[in-house]
């Protein structure tokens, strides 16, 4: 606590010094930042693009394995001072919680595009030629049967934690189908890996930008576009009598800092505040890592080299 | 004597004959009133709402503490975690041959040898170093605190009797449960993770150092009076050496219970060690490198087990005859690690294992996986059917519901529905004649049960059977503590979850008591086939068995039947090895009158050593159950429904009274079932008339 009011004196000083903004002023190097590391390897290039150029801008980083939802505790008390690739999809209230409790901010768009939404494989393009019509599902549910779910189609959906809507869904379009929660995350590939190798055809509840698109090609079911409203009035969205007929929102991922951390850390602040990344930067890099088997260190050094003219006027701007 | 025999049979019959009744009424009346399928919202008491609250004031006037306990224990932490990742990996295996080679003689220290060499081949060397810090700060810790407590239980009978129930709900509560309180109390990170499997890791020692200081011999105790002993000379001269062995046998338990926690552990943060590489190489569905990452943890479980094993043994037997005395073998030992030290930092390959030396070979495994998968899937999809369509759904949703065109072929008609029940009624008949009126009891249900669906009994009804099956099995108070528990489930609202659970635990039990028994008495009559199973054994439950998810996911989709074959592939161990160890340590004097009769080896085997060696088996059957219930909670991970899944979900939501009213569901169906079977046993025991 002692230390902290000294930061923040510090930093005022420094604000009144320069006269400009909070920025300019480095403060504490000497203490590690501590970036979560979730588990995807997409976040993993996310987070250590922006530790690799904290860490060239002079700054102290320490990565810090982080579980996606534990994590938005951690953010509260500095265990964690930022997190860089929150999907709003589904994080849910955990999210709206921290930043509630003033303990957590919001630090923006991470800038990537994200897409969520039912997906299907090519054995299933050629079993079902109506794809990706949305229309066309009903009358191919018996090539999405199985087992477990005949006569009904089978959705492979997400993990039951991840909080999804798809059941709610499938009854709000009238679809023939059943949502079977995979698990995990490996339990949805490991689906498409088996469905792919067995050239069977798959429906799966999944996002890009993710690795797996660039080894199994994945096509996107054309349900009915989003609308403002239409997850909770009836009248909006092609039921007229039900709620959740249409496809998810396109979301956005975003930014989250430990709310001390722009007294501690200005500049890095400022430059987290700044960072951003687009899918055309992290796809090439996940493929180098999950498929060609490079180091995540070599891929990330080796952007952060090519990809000056992009972080460096961050750098420049936060040290004003 | 008689009579009262006869008076209480009559009363058995006459409860089960009213429990048919009654599940009858219900189940026929079962579309006159939704409450009767369905146990109403209603009538449950918000409690994970009421824990929540609970939980929060406590977090908020005590987690100073607790983060103060993690802020003190991340020192040894980092320390030992520094030191070991500091020094060259050639220095560390001299060292640890060292040690192995004194507790278990050449074969350990070969051993050792190949298992750290593997490490440092596969490139796992500092995860494994992280891995193996975790578990040396946290084992002492829970042999510390464990041994404490096991002293205090066994000094006062108050304290006993707190913590004895206290044992069981930390060894039946799903370790995903409490996870969720630590994560809240202490905060986040690796030394968390610690910290959880330091605690999950405690029971055993408790319970070993209780037996062991319980069976001192009281002789021991008195010639160490009558030698003039205080009162702390008697307990660390006289009891504590003399329980010692016992409690050895205690830190190897948690050893190997901490081990098992690498992975959960892993899930609420690490530093990158070992649990680490598994977990995030499962959620890649990456078969190779999560084997790869796998056998490291059940190498270091075998190498920590034989280790603590052999030092164990060491002190129970009077010292062994060396050819070399310890103290020289650790001699040579420190003086090559020192030799490696110095001599790593001139040459930087002894300091770093270089990358071009490692042998990964992950992406053959996986080709593997994926040419098995393509070849054999129709075959897969069959046997998957199969179980399904013939087992599963009918145990389920009933025969009623199951049979279908699709499914068996054809469609139940009213002529098969009167022949079942025709069926059933002869063969109770029979059953009843022959063995009495019990197994007609047993047959009813059963087909009862097969046609009606588990899932889709009314809730009195079965309450009504599990009570008066506990009851008639274990006594009034086992009865009255199943009756708790199944309240326990319907007022807080998982009664549905919990329906889902015990089924596919029975399912699986039930196939892996069979399975595994059968494999226990062939590998008791065959010594090949001993040797054949017990390193599959010992992978089986050292292995991280998330790993073994994979594969069965992609042969068989995410499902019920995955779920299924995870969970016997955990539980069989147990079924097998109880079963070969009662066998084969029947008291061997029976054994040579039964030859001396006669008898052949075939009649020895089914007359005299299975039904001697019952009580063992029943044993195995317990500890079949308590891992079924255990991989429940895993097997949530490829996506089954029931309680397993709503501790998961509430472990991710950081929701503790939800994840605690799930854990104590099944806490509360492992007790039950450990009763039950205990005082079966029990009774067996007394009729066979052996100790």
């Amino acid at each position: 606590m002692f230390k902290k009011k000294i930061f923040s004196t510090i930093a005022g000083l420094s604000m009144l010094a320069s006269g400009v903004s909070l920025a300019g002023s480095m403060g504490a190097v000497d203490e590690p930042i501590k970036l979560a590391v979730n588990e995807w390897t997409g976040q993993h290039i996310t987070t250590h693009v922006a530790g690799e150029i904290l860490k060239r801008a002079g700054y102290n980083v320490e990565y810090v394995t982080a579980g996606y939802y534990p994590q938005m505790t951690a953010i509260q008390d500095n265990t964690v001072t930022a997190t860089l690739e929150i999907w709003s999809s589904n994080i849910g209230e955990h999210y709206d919680e921290a930043v509630a409790s003033g303990q957590a901010k919001e630090l923006g768009d991470l800038g990537l595009v994200p897409v969520e939404t039912w997906m299907y494989n090519d054995a299933a393009a050629k079993a079902c030629p109506g794809l990706p019509d949305w229309n066309a599902l009903n009358a191919c549910a018996d090539k999405f049967a199985n087992a477990d779910t005949f006569p009904k189609g089978r959705l492979v959906d997400y993990p039951a934690d991840w909080g999804t809507s798809n059941v709610d869904r499938i009854k709000g379009l009238n679809l023939d189908y059943v949502s079977v929660p995979a698990g995990s995350e490996g339990a949805l590939i490991a689906e498409m890996k088996g469905a792919e190798a067995k050239n069977t055809p798959l429906l799966v509840m999944f996002w890009a930008p993710h690795w797996v698109q660039a080894v199994i090609p994945l096509n996107i079911v054309a349900l009915p576009a989003y609308e403002e409203g239409c997850h909770d009035d009836p009248a909006v969205g092609v039921n007229p009598n039900a709620t959740w007929d249409c496809d998810w929102s396109r979301g956005y991922i975003k930014k989250m800092a430990w709310a001390g951390m722009e007294d501690k850390w200005p500049a890095a602040h400022a430059i987290l505040e700044a960072y951003t990344l687009r899918n055309e930067d992290q796809i090439p890099m996940m493929n180098a890592i999950d498929q060609e088997g490079k180091k995540l260190d070599d891929v990330v050094r080796q952007w952060v080299d090519n990809n000056e003219a992009i972080w460096k006027p961050w750098v420049d701007a936060a040290k004003g | 004597m008689n009579s009262l025999h006869q008076r209480k049979e009559r009363f058995s019959l006459f409860a089960w004959v009213a429990v048919a009744i009654f599940g009858s009424v219900f189940l026929f009346q079962r579309d006159l009133a939704d409450w009767v399928t369905q146990y109403p919202e209603a009538w449950t008491l918000p409690a994970a709402t009421w824990a929540n609250i609970g939980m929060d004031w406590f977090v908020d006037h005590f987690r100073w503490l607790f983060r103060a306990i993690s802020w003190l224990l991340t020192w040894p932490m980092d320390a030992i975690l520094g030191l070991l990742t500091w020094l060259p990996w050639p220095t560390t295996i001299s060292l640890f041959i060292g040690i192995a080679f004194v507790a278990g003689g050449w074969p350990l220290a070969l051993f050792t040898l190949f298992a750290l060499l593997y490490m440092v081949g596969i490139g796992y060397w500092t995860e494994s170093m992280r891995t193996l810090a975790l578990v040396a700060v946290s084992v002492p810790l829970s042999v510390l605190v464990g041994f404490g407590l096991g002293v205090s239980a066994w000094r006062s009978e108050r304290a006993n009797r707190l913590v004895q129930p206290l044992l069981d709900l930390m060894q039946t509560v799903p370790t995903f449960a409490y996870l969720i309180p630590i994560l809240l109390l202490f905060g986040f990170g690796p030394v968390v993770g610690m910290i959880a499997s330091a605690i999950y890791a405690c029971p055993p020692m408790v319970r070993s150092t209780v037996l062991g200081l319980q069976r001192v011999p009281e002789e021991t105790v008195e010639s160490g009076i009558m030698s003039g002993a205080s009162s702390g000379q008697l307990f660390w001269w006289v009891r504590f050496p003399s329980a010692l062995p016992t409690i050895l046998v205690g830190v190897n338990q948690s050893t190997m219970a901490a081990l098992s926690m690498v992975i959960i552990a892993a899930i609420i943060g690490s530093s990158a060690d070992i649990g680490w590489e598994v977990l995030s190489t499962m959620r890649r569905a990456n078969f190779g490198e999560s084997l790869l990452a796998g056998i490291v943890v059940a190498l270091i479980a075998m190498l920590l087990d034989r280790i603590t094993r052999g030092f164990a043994q060491d002190n129970q037997r009077s010292k062994r005859a060396f050819s070399l005395s310890p103290r020289l073998i650790l001699g040579i030992a420190g003086a090559t690690a020192l030799s490696f030290l110095l001599l790593s930092l001139s040459v930087t390959e002894l300091s770093e294992f270089p990358d071009q030396w490692v042998f990964y070979p992950a992406a053959q495994i996986n080709a593997a996986i994926l040419f098995f998968t393509v070849e054999f899937g129709a075959a897969l999809d069959q046997i998957k059917n199969g179980f399904l369509f013939f087992f599963l759904l009918p145990l389920r949703i009933g025969l009623e519901n199951t049979i279908r065109p699709f499914t068996w072929g054809f469609d139940l008609t009213l002529t098969m529905k009167i022949s079942y029940l025709i069926a059933c009624v002869s063969l109770s008949l029979l059953g009843g004649y022959r063995y009495g009126w019990r197994v007609a009891v047993a047959i009813g249900i059963a087909t009862v049960l097969l046609y009606f669906g588990i899932e889709r009994m009314p809730w009195p009804a079965m309450v009504a059977l599990l009570v008066t099956l506990a009851w008639q099995a274990g006594g009034t108070r086992v009865g009255l503590f199943t009756l708790a528990g199944l309240a326990f489930m319907l007022v807080t609202g998982v009664w549905s979850l919990g329906v889902r659970s015990l089924y596919l635990c029975f399912a699986a039990v039930l196939v892996s008591f069979i399975i595994g028994g059968s494999l226990g008495i062939w590998a008791s009559q065959s010594d090949r086939v001993s040797r054949l199973v017990r390193p599959i054994n010992d992978t089986l439950q050292t292995m991280p068995l998330f790993v073994l998810l994979i594969p069965i996911l992609m042969f068989f989709q995410v499902g019920e039947f995955t779920a299924f074959l995870a969970i016997i592939a955990y539980a069989i161990v147990p079924a097998i090895r109880y079963t070969e160890h009662g066998l084969r340590h029947v008291n061997n004097e029976v054994i040579e009158a039964a030859i001396a009769s006669g008898c052949t080896p075939l009649q020895i085997l089914w007359q005299v050593r299975l039904p001697l060696a019952i009580p063992e088996i029943m044993l195995g059957l317990n500890q079949t159950i308590m891992f079924g219930l255990a991989m429940l909670i895993i097997a949530a991970l490829v996506g089954t429904q029931g309680l397993g899944q709503a501790v998961y979900v509430a472990l991710g939501q950081a929701n503790f009274g939800e994840g605690l009213v799930a854990g104590l569901g099944i806490a509360f169906i492992a007790m039950s079932a450990d009763r039950i079977i205990q005082a079966v046993s029990a009774g067996k025991k007394r009729a066979l008339g052996i100790k």
